[in-house]
C-alpha cells in the first residue's frame, strides 16, 4: 500500500525547511517530496529514526544524511510506519497515557506505593540505619544537640548538690532494669530555660532532665518512670530514626516524580510535618510502653508516671491541659495518661490506639509494624 | 505553519515563545510514569524523565516551530546507575564512617566543574529546535573558577553572592552556542543587586508579617479554647513556632522564585546571538512567585494531583514571556558537528542535587 502524509522537510542539518510529502515506496523506502512531485529525499526505512508518539507532538522521521521530515499528522506517520513495516517503539505506553482506565490504575498504583512508602519502607530502613550507625554518630550528633539548646534554649542547672545525688540514684536503679543496663545511660541537669519542666534523651544514651521537672515530682516512682520512658527512646535510637525518615521520604518522593523544584519542595513541608509527627507519636507510645514494662519490672506503678504527666500538662498549659494538637510530636496527654494507668493491670494490647487514629496519630503498629 | 519571512534591512521581527502543554494531558503522562516507575523499581524513571523533556520541549513553540529533546534513555539510565552507586556510597560511608566525609567533599569539589560542563553540554546537545542542535563548550578551568572559586567565595562572604550568581549565569549562557554561533550576554552589576536587595526587603516584611499572623492564629484559637471548650481548633501557643516555621518556608520559596524570575530576566533579557539576534525575558517575579507558591498549595490540598496542571500553568505563563528578537533570517542556522556524548555527568550532577543553569 502507498502511504502519503503531509509535513515539513528540514535540509541535512540546517533550519531551511519547505513543505513536503512523505511516502512509503516499494522496497521499504522512506521518500520524501516537495509540493510539485520533485523528490527531496530518499532512504530505505531501516536506516530512517523515528520519534516515538507522545501526546500531539510533532512526529519526526531523521534521515541518515542529516535531513529530516516532520508532520504533527500522528495517525498518519503510523500508518506510514505500518506499511513500511517499520516497528513502531513506545506504542504501548502511548496507549497507556491515552486510555483512562491505564491512567487509574496508575493512580491506584502510585498512590498504594506512596502509603507503602510511608507506612511501611520508610520507617523499616530508618531503624536499620538508626540501629546500624556507628556509635560516633550519635555522639557528634548529642554534641551539637546540646551546644545548640545550651546556647537557644537551656540554662545551666541550679538543683542542690542532695537532688542532684538522689535523682542520680534513682536513675542509675531504672538503669540497671533497662535494656541498655547500668552503663548504658547517662544523666545531666539543666535549668529549664525556655522548655519548662522536661526530660529528654540525645542519641548517644545522655538524657536531660531539667529542674523545674524534678519540682514537680512527688513520688520516686514518677520520675523513674519518665527516665524508662527516656532510656527506651535511647534503645531505639528513636532519635537518628527521625532524621533518616526526614531525608528518605523526599528522597523517595524525587526519584519517583523526578521533581526537585521550588513547588514540590513548599508541598512536601507541610505533609512532612504530619507524617514526621505521626512517626515521632508511635516513638513516644513504644518508649510509654517500654516504661511501664521497666516499671514493673522493678514493682512499681505504671500510673506513677501519668501522675506527673498530667501534672506536667498543667504546668505547661494551665488548668485544662494542654488541647490535642494535629501536629504535636507527642499523642495528647490525656491517651498516654489513661493508657499508661491501663497498663498497671499489665501490659496492654498495642492494638488500642488504633481505634481513635485521629487521636493518637497514624500509629504504625497498627498496620502490623513493631 | 509560520514561515515568518526575515527583514534583513527593515525592522527586526520579534518571535513570542509559546506552550501548548495541557493539564489533562501531562497529566496521564505523568501519572503512568510514576506507576511504571513504581513497577519496574525505578528503572523506568530515565524513560519517564525523556518523555517529560519531551513534553515539554516539544509543546514550547517558538516562530512556530517547537523545541525537541533527544537524549536516550539508555544513556540516562547507566548515567543513573553510576550516581546511584555513587551516591549509596557516599551517603552510607557518611553515616558509617563520617571521617570520610573530608575525601568525599574534596572528590565532590573536584569533580564539580566537569560534573557541571558534562550536564550542561549533554542538556544542550540533546536540544534542538528547527533540526539545529544547541551546543555547550567550557574547558574544566573555566567551570572551576565559576563554580567551585566564585560559590566558596559566595559562601565565605555573603555580599557576594548576588555577583557569584552573575558569574554563573555569564558561564552558562556565554558558552551556549547554536548553529555554530555563540550566545552572549552582559549586564551591570547593580542590575543584580538591585533584585537580590529587593528579595531581602521582601523577606524581612514577609518574616514580620508571618510573626503578626502567627501570633493571631495562636491568640484565636486559644480564646475559641477558652469560649468552645475541648471542641475548639487544637492550635494553641505550643504550635507557634511550628506555624511560624511552615509560613516562612512558603514565604521563603515566594521570595526565591521572585529573585530566580527576575535575575533570568536580566541574564536571558540581555542575551544577544551572533547575527543579529536578541532574547528578551519579561516574566513579572511576583506573578511568577504567586503561581509557584499556589500551584504548591494546590497540590497539596489535592494530595499531590494538581502537580502536574501546576507545572503545566507555570510553564504556559513562563515561555509567553520570552522572546527572540531576530535581525537575521531564522533559515540560516547550520547544525555543529558534534562528538560523542555522554549522560553521566548529568545524572550524577542532579543525584547530588547541584542545580547548573537558570
Amino acid at each position: 500500500m502507498n502511504w502519503t502524509i503531509e509535513g515539513r522537510y528540514f535540509y541535512p542539518g540546517a533550519a531551511r525547511h519547505v513543505p513536503a510529502r512523505a511516502s512509503a515506496e516499494a522496497d521499504r523506502t522512506l521518500r520524501i517530496a516537495d509540493e510539485e512531485g520533485q523528490v527531496l529525499a530518499e532512504a530505505p526505512a531501516r536506516r530512517v529514526t523515528v520519534t516515538s508518539r507522545l501526546a500531539r507532538l510533532m512526529r519526526r522521521f531523521d534521515l541518515p544524511d542529516g535531513s529530516r521530515f516532520e508532520t504533527d499528522d500522528n495517525d498518519g506517520a503510523d500508518a506510514l510506519l505500518r506499511s513500511l513495516r517499520k516497528r513502531r517503539r513506545g506504542r504501548f505506553t502511548d496507549r497507556l497515557e491515552r486510555a483512562w482506565p491505564a491512567v487509574g490504575v496508575s493512580l491506584i498504583v502510585s498512590l498504594l506505593f506512596g502509603y507503602y512508602v510511608v507506612v511501611q519502607a520508610v520507617p523499616v530502613a530508618a531503624e536499620w540505619l538508626a540501629l546500624k550507625a556507628l556509635p560516633t554518630v550519635g555522639h557528634a550528633m548529642t554534641e551539637q544537640t546540646l551546644l545548640a539548646l545550651d546556647r537557644f534554649a537551656l540554662t545551666p542547672s541550679k538543683l542542690a548538690p542532695a537532688d542532684r545525688a538522689k535523682a542520680t540514684a534513682l536513675f542509675h536503679r531504672v538503669a540497671a532494669h533497662a535494656r541498655g543496663g547500668a552503663s548504658g545511660y547517662r544523666l545531666i541537669f539543666r535549668g529549664g530555660g525556655r522548655i519548662g519542666p522536661n526530660a529528654f534523651a540525645l542519641p548517644d544514651g545522655t538524657i536531660v532532665m531539667t529542674d523545674p521537672l524534678w519540682a514537680l515530682v512527688k513520688q520516686d516512682a514518677e520520675i523513674e518512670g519518665v527516665f524508662a520512658h527516656e532510656m527506651s527512646h535511647v534503645d531505639h535510637a528513636h532519635q537518628l530514626q527521625r532524621v533518616f525518615e526526614a531525608s528518605l521520604i523526599p528522597a523517595t518522593l524525587a526519584i519517583f516524580t523526578g521533581d526537585m523544584s521550588q513547588m514540590s519542595q513548599i508541598s512536601a513541608i507541610l505533609p512532612g510535618i504530619v507524617v514526621q509527627s505521626a512517626y515521632s507519636r508511635g516513638f513516644e507510645s513504644q518508649a510509654d510502653d517500654d516504661g511501664a514494662a521497666t516499671l514493673r519490672r522493678m514493682g512499681e506503678k505504671p500510673s506513677r508516671m501519668a501522675d506527673l504527666l498530667e501534672r506536667m500538662d498543667k504546668k505547661l498549659c494551665g488548668k485544662q491541659g494542654c488541647p490535642p494538637s494535629w501536629i504535636g510530636d507527642h499523642p495528647n496527654t490525656a491517651i498516654r495518661a489513661a493508657r499508661l494507668r491501663a497498663e498497671d493491670k499489665g501490659p496492654i494490647a498495642a492494638a488500642q490506639d488504633c481505634l481513635r487514629p485521629w487521636q493518637s496519630g497514624i500509629s504504625l503498629r497498627c498496620l502490623g509494624w513493631d | 505553519m509560520s514561515d515568518l519571512p526575515a527583514q534583513p534591512d527593515g525592522a527586526p521581527t520579534i518571535h513570542t515563545v509559546e506552550f501548548r502543554g495541557r493539564g489533562g494531558e501531562y497529566f496521564r503522562i505523568w501519572i503512568v510514569n510514576i506507576a511504571l516507575s513504581v513497577l519496574t523499581l525505578g528503572i523506568y524513571t530515565a524513560w519517564a524523565k525523556v518523555r517529560t523533556q519531551r513534553y515539554f520541549y516539544g509543546n514550547t513553540y517558538l516562530a512556530g516551530q517547537s523545541f525537541e529533546y533527544h537524549a536516550s534513555a539508555w544513556r540516562i539510565l547507566v548515567g543513573r546507575a553510576i550516581a546511584l552507586v555513587l551516591f549509596l556510597g557516599y551517603s552510607l560511608s557518611v553515616v558509617f564512617l563520617p571521617l570520610t566525609f573530608g575525601i568525599w567533599f574534596l572528590i565532590l569539589g573536584a569533580a564539580l566543574p566537569w560534573l557541571a560542563n558534562a550536564s550542561i553540554r549533554f542538556n544542550a546537545r540533546n536540544t534542538s529546535w528547527r533540526n539545529v542542535r544547541f551546543n555547550f563548550n567550557a574547558t574544566y578551568f573555566e567551570a572551576f573558577i565559576a563554580y567551585v572559586v566564585w560559590s566558596a567565595a559566595a559562601l565565605a562572604f555573603f555580599p557576594l553572592i548576588p555577583y557569584a550568581r552573575r558569574v554563573h549565569d555569564y558561564f552558562y549562557i556565554n558558552h551556549h552556542r547554536f548553529g555554530g554561533r555563540g550566545f552572549q550576554t552582559a549586564f551591570p552589576a547593580r542590575c543584580i543587586y538591585f533584585v537580590y536587595l529587593s528579595g531581602f526587603v521582601l523577606i524581612v516584611v514577609l518574616l514580620l508579617g508571618v510573626i503578626a499572623i502567627a501570633g493571631a492564629a495562636v491568640e484565636i484559637a486559644t480564646h475559641a479554647r477558652n469560649v468552645f471548650g475541648k471542641f475548639a481548633i487544637p492550635l494553641g501557643p505550643e504550635n507557634f513556632s511550628l506555624i511560624v516555621f511552615v509560613l516562612f518556608g512558603i514565604g521563603a520559596a515566594f521570595v526565591a522564585s521572585f529573585v530566580t524570575t527576575k535575575v533570568t530576566n536580566l541574564s536571558i533579557g540581555n542575551t544577544t546571538l551572533e547575527g543579529g539576534f536578541r532574547l528578551s525575558s519579561k516574566a513579572s517575579g511576583l506573578r511568577v512567585a504567586w503561581i509557584v507558591v499556589t500551584n504548591a498549595l494546590l497540590t497539596l490540598v489535592t494530595l499531590g494531583l494538581f502537580y502536574p496542571f501546576g507545572r503545566i500553568r507555570l510553564a504556559r505563563y513562563r515561555m509567553r514571556k520570552y522572546a527572540l528578537i531576530a535581525g537575521g533570517d531564522l533559515d540560516d542556522f547550520t547544525s555543529e558537528a558534534l562528538e560523542a556524548q555522554s549522560a553521566i555527568g548529568q545524572e550524577i550532577a542532579g543525584f547530588f542535587d547541584f542545580g547548573f543553569g537558570l
